[in-house]
C-alpha cells in the first residue's frame, strides 16, 4: 500500500472513530411519538442523577418529550428551560445507567476550512453523519460571542438539535437551521452560557 | 487522538488562510459584493457579471481596509473582468496552471462577500476538453464540481489543498450552475484585457436555430446531412445583414464546414476572422445557395 492509502485508510478510520463517539451523545427526541429531531447530552447524569438534553426550541413544542439514547433506551424527558430566540431548548431526565455527555471545544478558535461533523437523524435514519468545513467565521463584536457558526455541510429536517463537532469530536454548536446548502449552528459557548443562566432560573 | 482527520482539518484551515490573503471584495453592484483575485501584482481579476458600473469601483482588501480601484477591461465571453489596484502591497495568488485538477480532488471554493473570507468544499466530480460559453469564448477545460457556491463567491477562486488556484468561479456561464475557469484562459484573457480593454472575437449578427431539413428536399438538393441552422434573427445593419443574408436562409456550411449547432458558428469566429470574407452554402427558396459574408467586430454587449 503507498503512504498515500495508508494515509486515507487513516482518515476513515479515525473519522468512523469520532463518528462513533459523537452518536453515542446524540440522542433523538420524540414528541406525541413521532421524531422531532436530535438532541445532545449536556450532562450524563452524574449530578444528582439527573441528566441534561439540549436541543432546539422548535423541536420540543411541549413541555414533555421522550429521549432516545444511542443504545435504544428510552427516557422521559421534562422541559427545563426553553429560549425561543436562541431557538434552545433544555430537557432533564433520568438516566438509568451512566451515559456520557458532550465535551465542548473551547479553544483554539474555529478557522475558515477547519473540518466539522453533524450528527442527525434525517427521514428516520438515526445517527446519520454528514461532513463539512467551516464555511466563515462571524467576527465577533466587542466581548460578545458570534450569533451562529457557519457551515459548508449540508444538513436536512431531522439534524435540528444536534451536535456540530469539529474533527476531534468536540462540540462546536448545535444545529438549528439551514441555509440554501449552508448549515446554521448556535455556538456552544453560548449553549454553555445559556445553560448556566437557565439552571440558575430552574433552581431559583 | 484522531491525528490524520486533524491534520486534514488544520491543513484545509492553512490552505483557506493562505490563498484567502489574495481574495478580495468587490464593490461594483448593488446588494452583496462579489469576489476577486490578486493575480499579479496591482490586477485583479473579477466576474463580468457582478461588476454593474465602470466607476467607483471599491475593493476591499484582506487586512479590511478599501481601495479604489479602476476597471481595465471586461470581457462578457468569458465572464472575466481586469481591475487595476495603485500602490498596494499584499500576496498575489499562487496559481497552479501546469497540472490540471483530476477527478476526484478535493477543492475549496473562497469567496469574500464582505469584510470576511468564506469557503465551500467539494471535489472535481468531472473534467473535460475545451468549451464555448454562449457568448462564444472558448474555455480550455470544463471542470464539472460537486460543491455548493453560495452569494457573493463570483470572482473567487477555486484551490486545491495546497492553497493554489485553479481557477476563477463563476456562477454566469451555465445557468447559475458554477462554473471554473482554468487558469490558462483567465491568464490569456488577462493579458488580452490588460492590453485591449476588450477581447476580440468576429461576429455576424445572426441568431439561428437547429432544424430538420425535410427528406424530399434532402433528396433533392443531394445533401450529406438532414440538420443544419435556420437563421431566426438578423442583426439590422450587422455583417450579414450588409452581405445580404436573410431572415430564413438555412445555413449548411460555413468556410466548408457542415453546421448543425449554433456553435459551430462559434468556432469559426475567433478574434483573427474579422474582416476576413467567409464563404457559406445556404438553402434560399428552395435552392442552394452560395453567400459570402465578411465577419465584423462583436460589439461590446454587457451581461448585467
Amino acid at each position: 500500500m503507498t503512504a498515500s492509502l495508508l494515509a486515507a485508510a487513516g482518515l476513515a478510520r479515525e473519522l468512523a472513530a469520532a463518528v462513533d463517539q459523537l452518536r453515542r451523545i446524540t440522542v433523538q427526541v420524540r414528541a406525541h411519538g413521532a421524531a422531532t429531531g436530535a438532541g445532545i447530552l449536556w450532562t450524563g447524569g452524574e449530578s444528582e442523577g439527573r441528566g441534561l438534553v439540549i436541543t432546539n426550541a422548535h423541536v420540543v413544542r411541549g413541555d414533555r418529550a421522550t429521549i432516545e439514547l444511542s443504545d435504544g433506551t428510552a427516557a422521559r424527558g421534562r422541559l427545563v428551560a426553553r429560549d425561543l430566540k436562541r431557538d434552545l431548548a433544555a430537557l432533564e431526565f433520568e438516566p438509568t445507567s451512566a451515559t456520557p455527555s458532550a465535551a465542548v471545544r473551547d479553544s483554539p478558535p474555529l478557522r475558515v476550512g477547519d473540518l466539522v461533523i453533524a450528527i442527525g437523524h434525517p427521514g428516520g435514519l438515526v445517527g446519520a453523519v454528514a461532513l463539512g468545513i467551516i464555511h466563515g467565521a462571524e467576527s465577533p463584536r466587542e466581548g460578545r460571542t458570534a450569533r451562529w457558526i457557519r457551515a459548508d455541510v449540508r444538513l436536512a429536517p431531522g439534524f435540528s438539535g444536534g451536535p456540530l463537532a469539529d474533527a476531534t469530536g468536540r462540540l462546536v454548536g448545535v444545529n438549528t437551521m439551514t441555509h440554501g446548502s449552508l448549515a446554521l449552528a448556535v455556538p456552544a459557548a453560548a449553549v454553555e452560557a445559556w445553560v448556566r443562566r437557565s439552571h440558575a432560573l430552574v433552581a431559583s | 487522538m484522531s491525528t490524520v482527520l486533524q491534520s486534514l482539518s488544520s491543513e484545509l484551515a492553512d490552505a483557506v488562510q493562505s490563498a484567502g490573503g489574495a481574495v478580495v471584495a468587490i464593490h461594483a453592484r448593488r446588494r452583496i459584493p462579489a469576489s476577486g483575485v490578486h493575480w499579479r501584482p496591482g490586477v485583479v481579476v473579477a466576474t463580468n457579471h457582478t461588476i454593474s458600473r465602470d466607476e467607483n469601483i471599491t475593493v476591499t482588501l484582506p487586512d479590511g481596509t478599501t481601495a479604489p480601484a479602476s476597471l481595465a477591461g471586461r470581457d462578457p465571453g468569458t465572464d472575466l473582468a481586469v481591475l487595476k489596484l495603485a500602490g498596494q502591497s499584499f500576496p498575489t495568488a499562487s496559481l497552479r496552471p501546469e497540472t490540471p485538477p483530476k477527478v476526484g480532488e478535493l477543492v475549496i471554493a473562497l469567496g469574500r462577500p464582505g469584510p470576511s473570507l468564506t469557503a465551500s468544499w467539494g471535489v472535481v466530480s468531472g473534467v473535460d476538453g475545451p468549451w464555448r460559453t454562449w457568448q462564444g469564448a472558448e474555455i480550455d477545460t470544463l471542470l464539472r464540481l460537486d460543491l455548493a457556491i453560495y452569494d457573493g463567491f463570483s470572482g473567487g477562486p477555486l484551490i486545491d489543498g495546497a492553497g493554489r488556484v485553479l481557477g476563477i468561479n463563476t456562477s454566469a456561464l451555465a445557468r447559475g450552475v458554477p462554473v471554473t475557469i482554468p487558469v490558462a484562459t483567465v491568464e490569456r484573457a488577462v493579458s488580452e484585457l490588460l492590453e485591449r480593454g476588450s477581447i476580440r472575437r468576429a461576429y455576424l449578427g445572426i441568431g439561428t436555430q437547429p432544424v430538420r431539413v425535410p427528406e424530399s428536399l434532402v433528396r433533392k438538393l443531394e445533401l450529406k446531412v438532414d440538420v443544419a441552422l435556420l437563421i431566426v434573427s438578423v442583426a439590422p445593419g450587422g455583417p450579414a445583414d450588409r452581405d445580404g443574408w436573410l431572415l430564413g436562409d438555412v445555413l449548411l456550411e460555413l468556410d466548408g464546414a457542415a453546421v448543425s449547432d449554433p456553435t459551430d458558428i462559434l468556432a469559426k469566429l475567433g478574434g483573427d476572422r474579422v474582416g476576413r470574407p467567409l464563404a457559406a452554402r445556404v438553402i434560399r427558396g428552395g435552392q442552394v445557395k452560395t453567400l459570402q459574408v465578411t465577419p465584423g467586430e462583436r460589439p461590446k454587449s454587457r451581461v448585467a
